[in-house]
């Protein structure tokens, strides 16, 4: 699936924010077979661009086509199903159920379009020092803890892209390599590319293109 | 393993306001127990107050008169022609006729059998009314003999009250029509015609002493007196006495009729007007409970907006929500609807067990139009749940 952008504005950007983007109102393409970075300085419009792709927000001009069909034409049902299908995420403000275990947290996501097995979740948690918290309730867990659920959590259904916006912001160097590199090898066991926003350049993040915001 | 509520039901805050969840549970089973049993009475009353005197064609036969009340006294009672066609044209009625009544004096006087005098009236309708027609009940010109159709209840009276008090004999309906009677017919003016009479039958259905209907057109035009011939008493033929519309027609014109026969028909249509005024309680509470519950869920709904709202930008479908949501609630609608249908049943038992004790023309059990409508209540409360949910998830 093909996603393209076609000189896509937020209604509260005005032209002269937006005269040196290389994505705001200009022609972009994202395709599976290549990732791409998003640098964007606080201010930017990084998070609006995400929410922009994930179908949550519709406050831009210009057009956002999945395949050829613009996003603003996607009913309820079936942006449903482009989420559980096609695109995944992880939100910059992580959108936790804090009342809900961790384990929870990331299972309710792996019930409804399954990728891997239960027992991944378990691995997963493992792999990123959180295996210790999976019964705690999610709102007692600091915010780097919190970041590593989000990010399990994007990681338990198909997807053909996986949005990220600033994934790392909480973690410390080593966490950072190790949720990037899980990242990394869920993409490529779905042959899917990632699209990676952040304030800066992330070293360890293996990107076919550099957008500036 | 399946998605299911039960994967949900920790996102959903359900704990709270379970008072009221209660009372609307209450509340609607109330109100169906209500609106089933009330459907079941009215049914009982249909099957129950259904005329049973014996009918041999399957129509009912009433004498229709007048009211005569103290302020219309002095007017004339009786029907134009306007007024029978008026009546036989109701859709109701399917045949009305008029009684012809004799315009002149009649005396009856027994024999040495039946020593007394009395003044008689004599009244005459179409063969097509009478209930038994004996072969001999005609009449030609120059015929001494008049055959005469009396009412049984007159000869019960005659036997049981009459005879006794004046040391006369008692007669049986076979006896009575060898007792020759002597008809004296006087005109206004003196004329007199004398006949031999004689009971050839005896009728359950027409209250009066008749006559072939050309013996009293005779006799009125050769003896009467007055040139009114307009009758003031009609039988009217219908399929049911008991019928509102035809309670209510007679009621509008003010026209009298025998309330025995509609006896039945003025309770029915009372017990009727009770047993509706019931159900339409039951339909209200019903209402009021759906609302309860509406509020329940709205609450319910608007405690888990977040949860809610989180769980569709994970990519939960809003129709697999509340459909998942709205189905949680069938097996409790089922357990309510089926609860009140086996009250509205040991009710329906006990009515005809104990109350009717055990009467067989009632079945003790609940009619197939009770069950229909327990179902559909069912489906319905069902459909209206699953759309409130849609709506109220569809606005997050």
């Amino acid at each position: 699936m093909q996603i393209t952008l076609q000189k896509i504005i937020p209604v509260f950007f005005n032209a002269t924010d937006v005269s040196r983007s290389q994505v705001w109102n200009q022609q972009v393409a994202f395709d599976e077979a290549a990732n791409t970075h998003i640098i964007a300085p606080s201010g930017s419009g990084k998070t609006s661009l995400i929410h922009f792709l994930y179908g949550l927000r519709n406050d831009f001009t210009g057009e956002i086509k999945y395949d050829g069909v613009s996003i603003k034409n996607f009913d309820k049902e079936k942006k449903s199903t482009l989420r559980q299908q096609t695109i995944s995420i992880v939100f910059q403000d992580l959108r936790l159920f804090p009342d809900q275990t961790v384990y929870e947290n990331i299972a309710i996501k792996r019930l409804l379009s399954p990728f891997h097995a239960a027992d991944q979740i378990t691995a997963m948690a493992s792999r990123l020092g959180i295996q210790n918290k999976l019964q705690q309730l999610c709102g007692t867990c600091s915010y780097g803890e919190q970041q590593r659920i989000a990010i399990i959590r994007a990681l338990q259904q198909p997807f053909q892209y996986l949005l990220l916006d600033e994934p790392f912001s909480n973690l410390d160097e080593a966490n950072r390599q190790k949720a990037m590199e899980l990242i990394q090898e869920e993409a490529t066991a779905r042959k899917a590319s990632i699209i990676l926003a952040d304030l800066k350049k992330i070293d360890y993040f293996k990107a076919e293109r550099i957008l500036h915001l | 393993m399946k998605l299911s509520y039960q994967h949900i039901k920790p996102f959903l805050h359900t704990r709270q306001h379970v008072a009221s969840r209660w009372m609307g549970y209450i509340g609607l089973g109330l109100g169906v127990l209500l609106l089933l049993i009330s459907v079941q009475l009215y049914i009982n009353i249909n099957v129950l107050l259904k005329d049973k005197n014996p009918r041999k064609d399957g129509y009912d036969y009433i004498s229709v008169t007048k009211l005569i009340s103290n302020e219309n006294m002095a007017e004339a009672h009786s029907f134009s022609e306007a007024e029978i066609e008026e009546i036989k044209s109701q859709s109701f009625i399917q045949d009305a006729t008029p009684l012809l009544a004799n315009k002149f004096l009649v005396r009856a006087s027994g024999s040495s059998v039946l020593p007394f005098t009395t003044d008689l009236f004599l009244e005459s309708i179409d063969n097509r009314f009478l209930d038994t027609i004996p072969e001999n009940f005609t009449w030609k010109e120059g015929q001494a003999i008049v055959p005469i159709i009396m009412s049984a209840d007159y000869l019960e009276l005659y036997n049981t009250v009459f005879a006794p008090s004046k040391d006369l004999p008692q007669f049986s309906e076979k006896s009575i029509s060898s007792v020759l009677i002597q008809l004296e017919c006087y005109s206004p003016n003196g004329n007199a015609k004398i006949f031999k009479a004689n009971v050839v039958g005896l009728s359950n259905r027409i209250n009066s002493v008749l006559v072939p209907v050309n013996f009293l057109e005779w006799a009125n035009k050769s003896l009467g007196s007055s040139s009114n011939i307009n009758p003031s008493r009609i039988f009217i033929k219908t399929t049911d006495a008991n019928n509102p519309e035809l309670l209510n027609f007679l009621q509008q014109k003010n026209y009298n009729i025998n309330k025995d026969k509609t006896k039945f028909g003025r309770v029915k249509q009372l017990l009727q007007a009770i047993v509706s005024g019931l159900s339409g309680f039951g339909v209200l509470i019903i209402l009021l409970a759906m609302l309860l519950f509406s509020f329940y869920l709205q609450l319910m709904i608007a405690r888990s907006k977040d949860n809610l709202q989180l769980l569709l930008t994970l990519g939960y479908s809003p129709g697999w929500l509340s459909k998942t949501v709205a189905k949680r609630w069938v097996p409790v609608y089922t357990g309510i609807v089926l609860a009140a249908l086996i009250l509205a049943a040991i009710f329906q038992w006990s009515f005809q067990q104990f109350i009717l004790n055990s009467r067989s023309d009632l079945s003790p059990y609940l009619h197939w139009m009770v069950i229909i409508i327990a179902v559909f209540l069912l489906l319905l409360s069902i459909f209206i749940n699953y759309r409130l949910v849609k709506k109220l998830l569809l606005k997050l």
